[in-house]
């Protein structure tokens, strides 16, 4: 199976349950978790184990592991509203993202692994505080709803 | 003679440049950032030796090694923020881009707005039009005179207030979200049973 239709077959994956489901309303169709919204440079984004070109508009989905080059740059935003944007050679991942207010399930779980990163809180910091996660490798990140940047020296 | 205290110059200069060898050692680095929409935000950095609490914009600590506590927390120049944050800074999405927030007060102990929030409503039901949202969030809380049961029931029944007014001027229930905390959330922060007015609100806030 090459790259694409491993992209391809969860959506149809999830189309059929859809199609099955009959009348229940489409509860998360969607993966997308976040959309770029900047871009400069060389940005790349890992997932299930292709990597795809960084372009403005494209969907962030969970579990993704966002790469930029020497000189990229790159921002996002979250669903809730959350602002994450990243420097020259950096490395993030999203290990969890759930924004589903009526059900009231609010979660994010971010980690740096690599170089410099911006981070606004959004939605969730706001509606469930204890529900943000932020890691770098030398540490954690407690949130209470604002802004703040970090630098991380070692991958 | 004079040719000696060219070099000396030179070599101050150079200094200065390179941090003259003080060894400025790569450490991980974090900073809290000035947001206006973010009054009173704070975060805590906790490695395995220790945690420090961040609540000054512009402060920074930084980690010298993940066994020992951060360090104690201290004002970073602006310039060496653009120095190591710029490139990511700058990739930072557009605020216009943000979600819509608006803050309505209350009278003491009330669901009953006060005259400039009432003069607000207008302002806030144009933009969930303009913005086609189908999203709002309605969130309740309350400043801290009063026991903590007390307050979540008058957070809620402002809350709710808030939502009834959007429903009735024709805004779809099934878009508003209401959440309340009582009098867990001050936006100022003050001591127990200290009356605050700008804690009595409901913040409303536009997808």
């Amino acid at each position: 199976m090459n790259c694409k239709e491993r992209l391809i077959l969860p959506l149809a994956i999830i189309f059929f349950l859809l199609s099955i489901g009959g009348g229940v309303p489409p509860v998360n169709a969607s993966p997308s978790i976040a959309i770029v919204k900047k871009l400069s440079g060389m940005a790349t984004v890992v997932r299930q184990e292709c990597t795809i070109s960084a372009t403005t508009g494209l969907e962030i989905w969970k579990n993704d592991t966002i790469r930029t080059g020497p000189d990229g740059s790159i921002g996002i935003i979250f669903n809730d509203d959350t602002f994450l944007s990243l420097g020259p050679d950096s490395i993030l991942v999203i290990d969890e993202f759930v924004f589903a207010p009526k059900q009231g399930n609010f979660s994010i779980a971010i980690r740096v692994l690599k170089g410099t990163a911006a981070y606004l809180s959004g939605l969730i910091a706001k509606l469930a505080p204890e529900a943000t996660h932020f890691k770098i490798p030398t540490a954690s990140i407690g949130i209470r709803g604002t802004k703040f940047a970090v630098k991380v020296e070692k991958e | 003679m004079e040719r000696w205290s060219n070099v000396f110059v030179i070599w101050i200069f150079f200094c200065l440049l390179t941090g003259c060898g003080a060894h400025r050692a790569k450490r991980d680095m974090i900073v809290l950032l000035p947001e206006p929409d973010a009054k009173g935000g704070a975060i805590t950095v906790t490695t395995k030796g220790g945690s420090q609490i961040i609540d000054n914009p512009g402060h920074a600590t930084e980690i010298e090694d993940s066994n020992k506590p951060p360090m104690t927390p201290k004002s970073i120049e602006e310039k060496e923020i653009k120095d190591v944050f710029g490139p990511a800074l700058a990739a930072q999405p557009d605020p216009a881009d943000r979600f819509v927030s608006f803050i309505l007060n209350f009278e003491h102990d009330t669901t009953k707005l006060t005259h400039e929030s009432k003069n607000l409503l207008p302002e806030i039901l144009q933009t969930i039009k303009n913005r086609k949202s189908k999203e709002v969030f309605v969130v309740g809380h309350t400043d801290l005179v009063g026991t903590e049961a007390y307050n979540i029931e008058l957070s809620s029944r402002r809350a709710n207030h808030i939502r009834n007014l959007l429903v009735s001027s024709g805004i779809k229930s099934s878009g508003l979200y209401v959440s309340y905390y009582g009098k867990a959330r001050p936006l100022v922060l003050t001591k127990d049973h200290v009356p605050e007015p700008r804690n009595r609100r409901v913040e409303v806030i536009v997808r």
